[in-house]
């Protein structure tokens, strides 16, 4: 899918939007770049990012949030609230592909998939949630979704 | 505001920013400040921001830079067709959930 020009450039945009980034920041007026350092330490601490194009995505749209506050005079607390952990996990949830973690939601669900295939208690060609006529209920498997 | 509050606006914020810009195109002050006198008080105008990049990158809304006088260019959303049809989708749902909780209701009473 990749390239050899994109492996090698690749990491040299972002590494480019990464620097670009950092001077934005560094030229953030306070209190918001000391609000931005602390958000984005937690990011880089318990995001669980890998790296690569999401977390440059993600900290270019952390730009664009805290450069809209200043154009628009948002005090930093009403920006960030009352709950600041809340708002970065919130934050965070956009960029769950470039999450590590994002590998092992995806083995779960084909581990999950393969298991139920295989379940000897759903008989073949009946589906496990599909609707029960005359509003009767299947007694065993299936349930609610 | 109470924790019940915080987790059900959760779920529903995204419908109820587009239902916000089906009235009119807007800039993303003009969405917190659109909340506030709607009564939705105590939202961290950044969570907006957050859910605003986020339907951008999914195609819900259109986006024009403005330039302003002062600091970068404020972005105007528009509401476009995908972002019709998933405002459409989100009143499907919650009619749906609104008619089936008062019946639950209605049962226990």
């Amino acid at each position: 899918m990749t390239g050899w020009i994109e492996k090698v450039t690749g990491p040299l945009e972002e590494k480019k939007r990464y620097r670009q980034h950092r001077a934005r920041l560094r030229a953030l007026p306070e209190p918001y770049r000391t609000a931005q350092e602390g958000v984005e330490r937690y990011l880089m601490h318990a995001g669980g990012m890998v790296g690569g194009d999401s977390l440059v995505r993600m900290l270019d749209d952390l730009d664009e949030i805290f450069a809209g506050a200043v154009a628009d005079r948002t005090p930093v607390r009403a920006l960030v609230g009352e709950d600041p952990v809340a708002f970065v996990e919130d934050f965070l949830s956009g960029y769950a592909e470039g999450q590590w973690v994002a590998k092992e939601r995806r083995r779960l669900v084909e581990t999950i998939d393969r298991a139920a295939q295989a379940d000897p208690s759903v008989p073949d060609g009946e589906a496990p949630d599909g609707e029960a006529p005359d509003g009767e209920r299947p007694t065993s498997g299936g349930g609610a979704s | 505001m109470g924790r019940q509050m915080t987790e059900m606006l959760k779920g529903t914020l995204e419908g109820i920013v587009l239902a916000i810009l089906a009235v009119r195109p807007a800039y993303g002050y003009e969405i917190t400040a659109g909340l506030r006198d709607r009564g939705f008080t105590d939202i961290a105008e950044g969570t907006v921001y957050a859910l605003l990049v986020r339907i951008e990158q999914r195609g819900l809304v259109d986006v024009e830079r403005v330039a302003s006088q002062k600091g970068p260019p404020r972005k105007v959303y528009t509401l476009n067709d995908a972002g019709r049809t998933s405002l459409a989708e989100f009143w499907g749902t919650w009619s749906f959930l609104a008619q089936r909780l008062g019946q639950l209701r209605a049962e226990g009473q």
